[in-house]
């Protein structure tokens, strides 16, 4: 039996990483499907996928990219200027479908001019990429400094249209779910997938993509003395990457109905980790599209656990995802030795040992990642086991601007906003010169004396010593920070009303407006804020 | 740099220096600066102290040279390291936390007191830097142990390592109000202090590299790690040594940034000062492919990004426009670098020499 399993192995072993990146996928949404009773909803399994449209989508242009033994770090900030670029022409009025076509090709001509500096004037990939980056992400505030919201009907009806999964409506039904569906941009995520398949698979472009990455540029020099078109290829690979990066750009617009510079940062890290989990070498040369999916998969699935877990930060996510891909590539990086004959010095007889000390290594590690996921889930996980999707994602409530307003015209000087957190609160407070200070949140009503020297002690540190912060505070609930609160602060003194909002940790505070919040909060009544 | 040293100052001499293409690069910018902003080179005298758009240029730069210096030996064993943003992250979380561990409660909390610290100021500098050359070694040990491909082991550190430094801090932007600990990145002594942090890291590392074998090493490991394996070197040694070292320089980075901002910001510290410090090296002239390096250029390399940054600034250019900027501006570096270009420049030099 052990010889069966064994020899299955050696003769798939280029299947090893996709297969373990499955597995792995699986049975982290087993683990959590056991713990969680939420997760057991159909729904929440088709989430992973409208979640992640626009990771996939980036991740199978990526993987093109890879395969040649290139990178591609520019996604992120074409992604974000596809958001703002369409959101900004569909406020001026344009065609919606004119719009994507131009996105699309405005997508298409970065990639071809990234190309262009890698193939002709032999730019190391990563350097004219980021540069693209750069570029992509520095025009978007040339185009506007804040978010845009995206009010269109056609790219409302590509956003919020439910498509139902055949087969599952009635049984969702009969459970008493709703009818599980999926989006628009997973159909276009799920052809591209397919295309790419094919095209890597079945045409002579796929076959070039492949002779050419790999062996830290050796092949790529074969491929040339072949006479294969190296450089239309190459070209083509990046040209294609930045359609798909349009094309996310458009998918994750859809997604969250606005466009702005700040979006997506640090995704070409996802991409790239998802791409390296779906077993392609970073090296170029081996791997499977198919593989990303699961990539992008495992990425998702991390996500949802933390975001069950509850108690866990977003910050757990980075963490998990580096140590994925550290094994990944270790396996990778493993394979790859024994594949290139590093450690070929070792007698014939001895490779079925090594080999079999290989497999158990594969299988140790998958093993050892199934445990850790399986403790720390229960452990951490025992404290709000009944989590259910509801209560885990917290509707932020807009900021209550007019009643602050009003509060402000009745003689408060400060009125402090404060929503979300890890109970979701919506809490709002004044502040009066003469000492007195309310808060409610929407239930209750609290009110408070505090001595009217304090009162005036912060209105002075605000404006003089912190020479009123500034207005440029970008608050975006799309935020990862699953626990922080959002704050809206006006202030009324000496003439000026000033007013911010912001998010506390993740988005940059000026130390001015830092330093008001931190001195406004001890000053606050106790809100018995219900969970 | 043996060649700038011959007495022989040839036009082609000057040209296929290491040190002209920054230097050119530089004087191009400072030459911007002198013709739209006015008043960019006055230096005024404050209470002994000079201040100044050019001094802030060495200010402001003072981390990205302080990265390229271990960037650049990085560079020239032929590897990279992506991590140094995240590296620099994890030290200033560490610092702040020590200094300031008010953030483990969960609250946003100020210190106002610029006496208050937790623990004394040399142990919070020993225990970041410590932290930041375990960083260091790790990505050593990957790359030259466990021979992964160097972007790729430390792009592993650059993905989590934000994560970890955020786990120091709780999630939270820690306030440092300790004062000594200010004078780090905001002190002054005549010149600004970071600067002679960076003197210092400087003249060790060159006194390292440029008066002991280490440097002609780490050059022959970059060029051929077999040969230099065969002919005694124990290369994997010589990249433990510079990846380990890039991480020391990284965690100074950290502590000045962070002392800088008075703020620890696990999210935001050295966010992309990775490719800073890359493009600082390669506007040096040190090839991405290792070999050669020159750190002196590098400096330079380093002094380019800043002076743009900071001429941008002067005209007003918003602060996240500005990337659109550097990136034209890295662009025409590059082209600047490029065969065709410098084919160009021998072409020029040529008729000259003949003369």
């Amino acid at each position: 039996m052990l010889r069966r399993v064994s020899s299955f192995f050696s003769k798939n072993r280029q299947f090893i990483p996709l297969m373990a990146t499955a597995l792995l996928a699986l049975t982290a949404y087993g683990i959590g499907a056991y713990f969680f009773v939420g997760m057991r909803n159909p729904q929440v399994f088709f989430n992973l996928f409208r979640n992640s449209a626009h990771t996939l989508i980036s991740g199978i242009g990526m993987t093109f990219v890879i395969l040649t033994g290139g990178i591609d770090l520019s996604v992120s900030g074409v992604v974000a200027l596809t958001t703002v670029a369409s959101a900004v022409l569909l406020r001026e009025g344009w065609n919606a479908w004119l719009v994507i076509l131009l996105m699309l090709a405005m997508g298409m001509s970065l990639g071809a001019i990234m190309g262009i500096f890698i193939v002709k004037l032999k730019v190391q990939p990563f350097i004219a990429t980021l540069a693209g980056m750069w570029f992509a992400r520095g025009m978007c505030f040339f185009i506007s400094d804040n978010a845009v919201q995206i009010d269109n009907y056609v790219f409302h009806i590509l956003g919020k249209t439910k498509i139902l999964i055949p087969g599952l409506t009635e049984l969702a039904e009969s459970q008493g779910n709703p009818a599980p569906f999926i989006s628009i941009p997973v159909v276009a995520a799920f052809t591209l997938l397919l295309a790419a398949i094919f095209i890597a698979h079945y045409t002579r472009f796929g076959r070039n993509v492949y002779a050419i990455g790999g062996d830290e540029g050796k092949n790529e020099q074969s491929a040339r003395l072949m006479g294969l078109p190296v450089d239309r290829t190459k070209l083509l690979v990046y040209t294609f990457n930045g359609f798909c990066s349009a094309l996310a750009g458009l998918s994750y617009a859809l997604f969250v109905e606005s466009g702005h510079g700040l979006y997506a940062p640090g995704f070409e890290l996802d991409v790239i980790a998802s791409v390296v989990m779906g077993g392609t070498m970073l090296s170029g040369g081996a791997g499977y599209v198919f593989g990303t999916l699961f990539g992008v998969l495992i990425l998702s699935v991390t996500q949802v656990l933390i975001q069950f877990i509850g108690s866990l930060s977003s910050w757990w996510t980075k963490i998990v995802i580096g140590v994925l891909t550290l094994i990944f590539i270790g396996v990778q990086t493993v394979l790859a030795n024994r594949k290139s004959g590093r450690s070929g010095a070792q007698p014939a007889q001895a490779l079925p040992e090594a080999h079999r000390k290989r497999l158990a290594f594969v299988a140790g590690a998958i093993a050892l990642i199934a445990i850790a996921a399986f403790v720390s889930v229960s452990r951490f996980g025992g404290a709000s086991s009944a989590a259910t999707p509801e209560s885990t994602q917290c509707i932020v409530k807009p900021f209550r601007e007019e009643e602050a307003a009003r509060l402000i015209k009745d003689g408060a000087v400060i009125v402090y906003n404060r929503t979300a957190g890890p109970l979701c609160v919506d809490q709002l407070y004044a502040i009066y010169p003469d000492g007195r200070v309310t808060g409610n949140d929407g239930v209750n009503q609290v009110e408070r004396q505090v001595d009217p020297a304090q009162v005036g002690n912060l209105l002075t540190a605000i404006s003089v010593d912190h020479q009123w912060f500034t207005n440029e505070i970008y608050s975006t609930y799309l935020n990862p920070c699953r626990q922080c609160f959002a704050h809206y602060i006006s202030v009324s003194y000496n003439g000026q009303e000033k007013a911010v909002t912001g998010v506390d940790g993740t988005t940059a505070m000026p130390p001015g407006y830092a330093f008001a919040l931190a001195e406004i909060r001890p000053l606050l009544p106790e809100l018995t804020s219900e969970p | 740099m043996k060649k700038t040293m011959k007495p022989s100052f040839t036009w082609r001499n000057i040209t296929e220096s290491r040190l002209f293409f920054p230097l050119v690069a530089l004087s191009l910018i400072l030459l911007f600066d002198f013709i739209f902003i006015p008043g960019f080179f006055t230096i005024e005298n404050r209470e002994g102290n000079l201040h100044g758009s050019l001094i802030d240029i060495f200010r402001n730069g003072s981390t990205v040279m302080l990265l390229a210096i271990g960037m650049t030996l990085v560079i020239a064993t032929g590897g990279v390291d992506l991590s140094v943003g995240a590296t620099m992250a994890i030290a200033a979380s560490v610092a702040g936390i020590l200094m300031n561990p008010s953030a483990l409660r969960n609250e946003v909390f100020f210190v106002t007191d610029p006496t208050y610290t937790f623990q004394p100021l040399g142990v919070v500098i020993a225990a970041a830097l410590f932290v930041a050359i375990l960083c260091g070694l790790w990505n050593g040990v990957l790359v030259a142990y466990m021979r992964i491909q160097p972007m790729v082991a430390t792009l592993i550190l650059m993905i989590s390592g934000r994560g970890i430094a955020q786990l120091i801090t709780n999630g939270l932007r820690v306030q440092i109000t300790y004062r000594p600990y200010a004078y780090i990145g905001q002190g002054w002594i005549v010149l600004p202090f970071s600067l002679y942090i960076v003197a210092f890291v400087f003249l060790v590392t060159w006194l390292m590299t440029r008066k002991t074998a280490i440097g002609m090493f780490i050059e022959s490991v970059g060029i051929n790690f077999r040969s230099s394996f065969f002919s005694g070197i124990d290369e994997k040694r010589i990249k433990l040594l510079v990846y380990t070292f890039c991480g020391f320089c990284a965690g100074i980075a950290g502590l000045v940034a962070s002392s800088n901002i008075k703020t620890s910001d696990a999210n935001n510290i050295g966010l992309t000062t990775e490719l800073d410090a890359i493009l600082a090296v390669v506007i040096g002239g040190t090839s991405m492919a290792g070999g050669r390096f020159s750190l002196l250029a590098s400096m330079v390399g380093a002094l380019v990004m800043q002076a743009i940054t900071q001429s941008m600034y002067a005209i007003g250019v918003p602060a996240f426009a500005l990337q659109a900027i550097k990136a034209v501006v890295v662009i025409l570096v590059i082209l600047l670098y490029s065969e065709q270009v410098r084919g160009f420049v021998r072409r020029i030099s040529a008729p000259k020499k003949e003369v």
